[in-house]
This record gives structure tokens, C-alpha cells and sequence, in this order.
């Protein structure tokens, strides 16, 4: 929970400072390749998370991986959050950048679970429906459930679309059982 | 044996089938960080309203309490060991609400309004939040109605209007219960056509019982039962092994029922048994929520836990109809210490309270009300003017007593009128004693009272006062039944009835045979 809060606080500055210097396009590339690499590595996540590695040692590797293909914005970030000691944290604060961005943008990521896979027209189609309906640009993520049976389900925040059959067949059986007289 | 067709079957399918609805259902969700001690947190739920009811897995239901920067804090009303980390939870768009109507009545219920008695679903119309706001200055009117117990100690001298809340406090085993039962079975009169007839508004009763064992509330129902007072009455019922979060919500629930009554222009009785028990369920929210605790550790706000709910209690105004809800808390004090944390709350937020003590009970004096330090502060304004005239000298005549009766203990050579001020209190003292389940008519409380205050029973053995009682009661009903009819229509004594009751009286005296 602390943990949240601190790289919501990292996440927004660092937000705050690419925007003010009109650098919000070059950053958040640059953010998400870190944490495509991070993400790649385990080990080097694991590096950054343990402390008997000395911090001096940190910075030395995390320049040495990045300092020519990013931003020295960027980079000069990630050295400071390591300076901090905060370092531990690194992915969780990219993450809470790319949502914040994606908030400052009036994005919003998608999941879509779908019974067996969608055409591309059925994509497009979904896709235009959701953007009239939410009113952002949506960003769109597929996931093949064979569970549920048929239809798809869609989840945008909190909120979820659901037309699978699996749930139809779930309310139909509540609506039985209410409706039945035998119980209670 | 009977045959059912397939195609019968079909039919029915096919019908079921026609009223549902094959849409996209939308609805929002959270998941569960944290599950313990029926809580859980919960992140997401982004748009949820404070206690609200949210839907776990397993048809476990939950109310939102806590709403935080990054998750919301939720109480379960199901066993929690089937709410497990990561699941997911639905809103329902509704606050905690209770399903209310006349068809609650004569039920024993959840206070969630699901039925616990067995006798089949509730088919109620309408859903009302369990939490509501109290009413304003403008919609009361001052309390003008009585609410009879039957018990002659109280509806003397503690008397109840329709829309008061008075407390009963004790300590264990001293009869809050029996009180509380009483006035319910005494309500049977108000349902009565004579009650109708005499411009009487019947009342409608409903015990809460909170964090009691199941078997004392299987016995109050069966005993409310056998005197006719479960057509009237709904049992809401959260016992000690439900989890705190609904017997925390019990009272609240006990209300809203009270409230429909109340809006809809009829009088409720709403008793709350007991509300120590709910503030220490409401501590235990409280400490597994995080809040900080405060005096005797309960929380910060268990003052307003108990304050919003007794300021549901209330008489409407006639645009609003004239309804009332009255309100009787019971409190369970420690070893007779009323200025713990939770007495001293709920004492200053009651309009009086009733006092039963432990040493009363055990010397005999049942119901042991005390009622030097029990108090009704606006009950005096519903109280039928037959009783006003009689209880006023009651009242005196007692408090002389109780002063002498220390000096009495000494034993010492004592003066004409103290003793006669002593033989009359010991005599009114037992007047009061009264059996349980056995409430009084108002009419027969005045002519025992007038008995009693006018020297009717200074000739009789202090162990004769009952006996006497109850055959100067027969023989009044025999003999002088326009006497009790008198003071039912008029409420009132006027020189003629004084008189009439003296006449019979004296008339009855020399009849009565000491047992000595």
C-alpha cells in the first residue's frame, strides 16, 4: 500500500517534468522500454531489488544498459531514483507512469476475453464501439478463455462488459432457482 | 402417481425462459488484497458509495465502510473463510437496505430481512436503506400519546409516549428483558376493537436482539407467541454467532422497520436488546478497520453510533401523518456502574431511563425498578389524567419512605406518623411487585393505586396486599363494572367516579379476610 503511494508520487513528477518540458513523447517511449527490458530480465529486476548490492554498483549498471539508448532525462531520472534508494520500486513507478500518461492522454487499456479469436473487422468494429461508449481512445489487449464458453467479456477500469454465454447461463440459473418456489 | 408430460415441462421452460433478458450486463468490479476477521480490502471499486452492499463469490454480501486513496474497506456479512485474495467483487448499485412491509409481521428475520423461521419466503414490496437520516425539528410534534406497558411501577411514575426512547439499564439478570417483553404483550389491547372504539391506535412491535444466543431469542418468540403478540411483532435477529458486522447493522434495521410504520401514519415500538452488545461489535469493526481507538477502546464516533439511532425515534407531525416510533433501548451495565463509557452515552441521549437493580430483584421487589433514580422526561405529557391524579401522591409518598426506611433499620423508638408513613410505603412497595408476562390495564393500575395512596390498605397485612389487590379488583369488575368503563372512556377521575370507587371500596372491606 506505502509502496503505491511513493511511486504514484516518483511516477507524477517525473510526468509532471516531461510534460513542462514539452518531452512527454521522447520520455514515455524511453519509460516504455525500460520496463519492456525490465520485464525481459528478470535478473536484472532482481538486481535492483537486492540490497546487499551496493547502489554506487546499481547506477555504474543501469547506465551502462541504457545510457545510449535513452533520453538523458530519462536517464538522469532513473539514477536519481536509485540515489533515493528507491530502486526496489523502479517497476512499480513505471508502471504507475504509463497509467497516469495514459490518464493525462484520456487512454484507456482494454481487456478483452473472447471464446475463440476475433477477426480484424470484429476487432475494429469492438474497438469503434468501445471509443463511442467510454468516450477515450482505447488501447486494446485480446486473450483467448475457452471457459467462457461464447461471446466476449470486456473489462476498461473497473467497469466490465460482460455478453459471454458462460455469464448468460450463470443468470439464468440464479433466475431459476429464485424463481423456484422451494427454496427459503 | 402423478405424470408430467414432457411437453408440460417445456411449457413451463419455455415460459420461465421468456422473462429473461439475454443483454450485456455491465457492472463494475474490484478485487480482494486482503481477506481476515470479516474484512476485506478491496481494490477498484472505483465509483463505490459509502455502504453500499457489494457481492463477494459464494454469495457472500459486503458493506463498504471504509473508502480510501488506493482501496475500500469492506465488512463481510457471510463466513469470510469463502472470500479468498485476488477474488473478484461486484457492486450493486444499492445501499444496505431492508425489504419492509406488513408481511413482516409475525416473523422472525435477519437483519438483512432474509426469513430465519422457516415459514417460507417474505414477498415484501418495497426496500428501504437501512441507514436513514433522522427527521428534522419541523416534521415532530411533542409526544401526546401513551405507550401502556402494563406495568403498574412504570406507566405510574416512568410513564412512555408513543415517539419517546426511554432506557432500560441493569445489570445482568435483573429483568430488562421481562420489561421490554411486557410492553410488547401488553400492545395486544391497543389491536383490540374496544381499543378502536376508544380512539386507541394500535402499535406495531419490533425486537431486535443482538448478539443473544439463539435459544433466549427461540424463547422470547415462543413466549410472544402464546400470548398472541407475534401478529404484531417481527423478531429481527442477530445472535452471537453471526458476525459482528450484522449485529452492528441489527438496530439500524430494527429502525427502518419502525420507519415504515411511523410514515405511514402508525405507531411502532422498536426495543433494541441490547445495545452494549452492538457497541462492542461495533469496537470490533472498528479495531479490524484500523480506526484509532479511543475511552474503554470503542471508537471515536460510537457516541453518534448510537445517537443517529435513537434520533430515529420520533411523533410525527399531522401533515405527516401523527405516526411514532418509540424507542427502548435496554444497556447491560457492569456490576450496577452506570458511569461507564456506553450507560453515560446512551443515558444522555434517552429522553429518561429505567433502573433495575440487582438488590430489588434479589429482596423480591419484581420488576425491581428503582424508582427513586428512574426518570420519564416527557412521558408526563402522555400520560391519561386518571393516572396523573393518582400517581402524583404514589410518587411522594414513596420518596417519604425510601428517607425513613434507613431510619427504621435502627430499630428505634419511632413516632406515630413516621411509622404510619413507614406501614404505607412497605404497602405500596408491594402493590407494585407485579408477575412477569402478566401486564396491567390502565383502569385497574388507577383503582389499585388509588386503593393504595388513600389509605385503603393500612388496615391489611403487608403479606395480604397482593391477595387483596386481586379480589378488590374481581369484585370491582363483578359488582362495579361502569367504574373501569368510567375511566377508560373519560381518561379521567372526576369527583363523581372519587366517589364511586370510595363507596365500593368501603363497601368490599369489611368482606376481605386476613390470612392471620
Amino acid at each position: 500500500m506505502a509502496e503505491q503511494k511513493v511511486s504514484a508520487r516518483y511516477a507524477s513528477s517525473l510526468l509532471d517534468s516531461a510534460i513542462e518540458k514539452n518531452q512527454l513523447d521522447l520520455v514515455s517511449n524511453d519509460i516504455d522500454f525500460i520496463s519492456s527490458v525490465l520485464k525481459q530480465n528478470p535478473s536484472l529486476d532482481r538486481m535492483l531489488e537486492n540490497p546487499i548490492v551496493k547502489p554506487e554498483l546499481k547506477s555504474s549498471i543501469l547506465e551502462e544498459i541504457f545510457k545510449s539508448k535513452i533520453n538523458s532525462e530519462t536517464m538522469e531520472f532513473i539514477l536519481f531514483v536509485v540515489k533515493k534508494k528507491r530502486e526496489e520500486i523502479l517497476s512499480s513507478i513505471l508502471e504507475k507512469f504509463k497509467e497516469l500518461r495514459d490518464i493525462k492522454l484520456g487512454f484507456v487499456n482494454v481487456n478483452v476475453s473472447v471464446a475463440s479469436e476475433f477477426s480484424d473487422s470484429q476487432k475494429n468494429e469492438l474497438q469503434n464501439k468501445l471509443q463511442n461508449v467510454l468516450k477515450k481512445k482505447v488501447r486494446m489487449s485480446y486473450k483467448v478463455d475457452e471457459k467462457i464458453l461464447g461471446g466476449f467479456i470486456v473489462q476498461a477500469g473497473d467497469t466490465v462488459f460482460n455478453a459471454s454465454i458462460k455469464h448468460q447461463l450463470d443468470l439464468l440459473k440464479k433466475h431459476f432457482i429464485e424463481a423456484s418456489p422451494v427454496t427459503n | 402417481m402423478a405424470e408430467v408430460r414432457p411437453d408440460e415441462i417445456s411449457a413451463i421452460l419455455r415460459r420461465q425462459l421468456s422473462g429473461f433478458e439475454n443483454e450485456t450486463d455491465i457492472y463494475d468490479v474490484g478485487t480482494v488484497l486482503q481477506v481476515g476477521d470479516g474484512i476485506a480490502r478491496v481494490y477498484g471499486l472505483s465509483k463505490v458509495m459509502a455502504s453500499e452492499l457489494v457481492e463477494f463469490p459464494n454469495d457472500v454480501f459486503g458493506m463498504v465502510l471504509n473508502l480510501e486513496e488506493d482501496s475500500v474497506g469492506c465488512v463481510l456479512f457471510g463466513d469470510s473463510s469463502l472470500v479468498k485474495e485476488g477474488d473478484i467483487v461486484k457492486r450493486t448499485k444499492r445501499v444496505t437496505s431492508l425489504p419492509v412491509g406488513e408481511e413482516m409481521l409475525g416473523r422472525v428475520i435477519t437483519p438483512l430481512g432474509l426469513p430465519i423461521d422457516g415459514k417460507g419466503p417474505i414477498n415484501t414490496k418495497q426496500f428501504l436503506p437501512i441507514e436513514r437520516k433522522a427527521l428534522g425539528v419541523i416534521q415532530r410534534q411533542p409526544v401526546k400519546e401513551p405507550v401502556q406497558t402494563g406495568i403498574a411501577a412504570i406507566d405510574a411514575m416512568i410513564p412512555i409516549g408513543r415517539g419517546q426512547r426511554e432506557l432500560i439499564i441493569g445489570d445482568r439478570q435483573t429483568g430488562k428483558t421481562a420489561v421490554a417483553i411486557d410492553a410488547i404483550i401488553n400492545q395486544k389491547y391497543t389491536h383490540s376493537p374496544e381499543a378502536k372504539n376508544l380512539g386507541i391506535k394500535p402499535v406495531y412491535c419490533v425486537y431486535v436482539a443482538i448478539g443473544q444466543k439463539s435459544s433466549t431469542v427461540a424463547q422470547v418468540v415462543a413466549k410472544l407467541q402464546e400470548h398472541g403478540a407475534m401478529d404484531y411483532t417481527t423478531v429481527i435477529s442477530a445472535s452471537a454467532s453471526e458476525p459482528a458486522p450484522l449485529q452492528f447493522i441489527a438496530p439500524y434495521s430494527g429502525a427502518t422497520l419502525g420507519e415504515y410504520f411511523r410514515d405511514n401514519g402508525r405507531h411502532a415500538l422498536v426495543i433494541y436488546d441490547d445495545l452494549s452488545k452492538q457497541a462492542a461489535s461495533y469496537r470490533e469493526l472498528s479495531l479490524l478497520l484500523r480506526r484509532p481507538p479511543g475511552r474503554e477502546a470503542y471508537p471515536g464516533d460510537v457516541f453518534y453510533l448510537h445517537s443517529r439511532l435513537l434520533e430515529r425515534a420520533s411523533k410525527l407531525s399531522e401533515e405527516l401523518g401523527g405516526g411514532s416510533l418509540t424507542a427502548l433501548p435496554i444497556i447491560e451495565t457492569q456490576q450496577g456502574d452506570v458511569s461507564a463509557y456506553i450507560p453515560t452515552n446512551v443515558i444522555s441521549i434517552t429522553d429518561g431511563q429505567i433502573y433495575l437493580e440487582s438488590n430489588l430483584f434479589n429482596a423480591g421487589v419484581r420488576p425491581a425498578i428503582n424508582v427513586g433514580i428512574s426518570v420519564s422526561r416527557v412521558g408526563g405529557n402522555a400520560q391519561i389524567k386518571a393516572m396523573k391524579k393518582v400517581a402524583g401522591s404514589l410518587r411522594t409518598d414513596l420518596a417519604q419512605y425510601r428517607e425513613l426506611e434507613a431510619f427504621a433499620k435502627f430499630g428505634s423508638d419511632l413516632d406515630k406518623s413516621t411509622l404510619r408513613t413507614l406501614a404505607k410505603g412497605s404497602r405500596l412497595v408491594e402493590l407494585l411487585k407485579q408477575g412477569q408476562y402478566a401486564p396491567v390495564n390502565i383502569e385497574r393500575q388507577v383503582i389499585s393505586i388509588f386503593l393504595g395512596t388513600n389509605g385503603y390498605l393500612d388496615s391489611i397485612a403487608v403479606s395480604d396486599v397482593k391477595r387483596f389487590e386481586k379480589e378488590v379488583l374481581e369484585y370491582f369488575e363483578v359488582k362495579h363494572l361502569d367504574i373501569f368503563e368510567t375511566i377508560k372512556k373519560e381518561k379521567d377521575l372526576s369527583p363523581q367516579t372519587i366517589e364511586k370507587i370510595k363507596k365500593a371500596a368501603e363497601e368490599f372491606l369489611p368482606t376481605f379476610r386476613s390470612n392471620t
